[in-house]
């Protein structure tokens, strides 16, 4: 089921005209294959609010 | 006295304390009959407002509080095992949080009253560190708001409660009906959702070992590494494919003029 969001995206994507591509296996597949991986910014972890300042 | 009333006092408390916890931790149980039935029955006197009030916040206030700790010790993990039981996972915690976003803390003192909203609120307001103190009052606030509309309305209009229970005997099945329509609506739902799922099936799929060939040849054309994972960035230290960008998938529309239109774009979720 790690396919289900970009298998959506992919195809609302390629439907608007783009050259869209699933990754097969998702991030689980990169890791495993040692690919390299980097932190989430924070600025985009910022998307959500917190309450605990 | 009719039957919604009798079943209540029957069942009384219990019942009540049951529906009302059930429906707090998610179950698609709908605790507003039974508070609307308990409002009846006051007027009937068949229950008692000074036991019923504190019964039915006492439970909803447990298991708010069982929900707010697991969510708070589990970041969120325990919001996307919530979401992949309700129809739409993939909406389901943006919603929810959506609702915090706009209105902020105060969503908890009417939370109760928006299905779906009603069980992520206090989970939500847990992985995103709310206090202990705030969470408390603003939930009892919370809480007790939506025990007493429909407690009062069950109350005010009993008369009516009693005439609609009657008439769903007189007609017999008309519940069972009811029930019979809303699952194969479910399943005609979920057969739905089967088939979109077929259709993306034909979607173009790349292997990583291909994609990092492509990657590491200096000679390819540029691409795009996508990351539409709808959750899984709202924990610190959460990773991602080393250059790839962010491609919010529950807000596609706003996203698109950042895309190139010539370069392959590659997604991933998790």
């Amino acid at each position: 089921m790690s396919e289900a969001t970009s298998a959506r995206v992919a195809r609302m994507l390629t439907e608007k005209g783009f050259d869209a591509y699933v990754i097969e296996g998702g991030l689980k597949a990169w890791r495993k294959a040692g690919l390299p991986v980097e932190k989430v910014p924070e600025h985009d972890l910022e998307l959500l609010p917190r309450f605990d300042q | 006295m009719s039957n919604i009333v009798e079943i209540i006092a029957r069942y009384g408390y219990q019942s009540l304390a049951l529906a009302l916890f059930l429906e707090a931790i998610g179950f698609p149980i709908p605790a507003a009959l039974a508070l609307l039935a308990s409002g009846a029955a006051i007027a009937a006197g068949a229950m008692q407002f000074s036991i019923a009030l504190p019964v039915a916040v006492t439970a909803m206030l447990i298991a708010d509080a069982l929900l707010y700790v697991a969510g708070r010790y589990s970041g969120w993990a325990l919001l996307s095992l919530l979401c992949r039981i309700s129809l739409n996972p993939e909406v389901c915690i943006l919603r929810s949080a959506k609702w915090f976003y706009r209105r902020g803390r105060l969503t908890l003192l009417f939370a109760k009253f928006i299905p779906g909203v009603n069980t992520m609120a206090p989970p939500l307001a847990g992985s995103m560190k709310m206090q202990s103190g705030t969470f408390l009052r603003l939930d009892v606030v919370g809480v007790l708001v939506y025990v007493l509309t429909y407690g009062t309305l069950g109350y005010l209009f009993h008369g009516m409660l009693d005439a609609i229970a009657r008439g769903v005997r007189t007609f017999g099945s008309v519940a069972e009906w009811l029930i019979a329509v809303a699952a194969l609506a479910y399943i005609g739902y979920r057969v739905w959702l089967g088939t979109r799922h077929r259709m993306d099936g034909l979607v173009r799929r790349v292997r990583v070992a291909e994609l990092a060939n492509r990657l590491n040849d200096r000679a390819a054309p540029p691409i795009v590494i996508a990351d539409v994972r709808s959750h899984g960035y709202y924990d610190a230290g959460a990773q991602r494919v080393r250059g790839s960008i962010r491609l919010e998938p529950n807000n596609l529309d706003s996203a698109l003029d950042a895309l190139p239109k010539d370069a392959p774009i590659f997604l991933y979720c998790t």
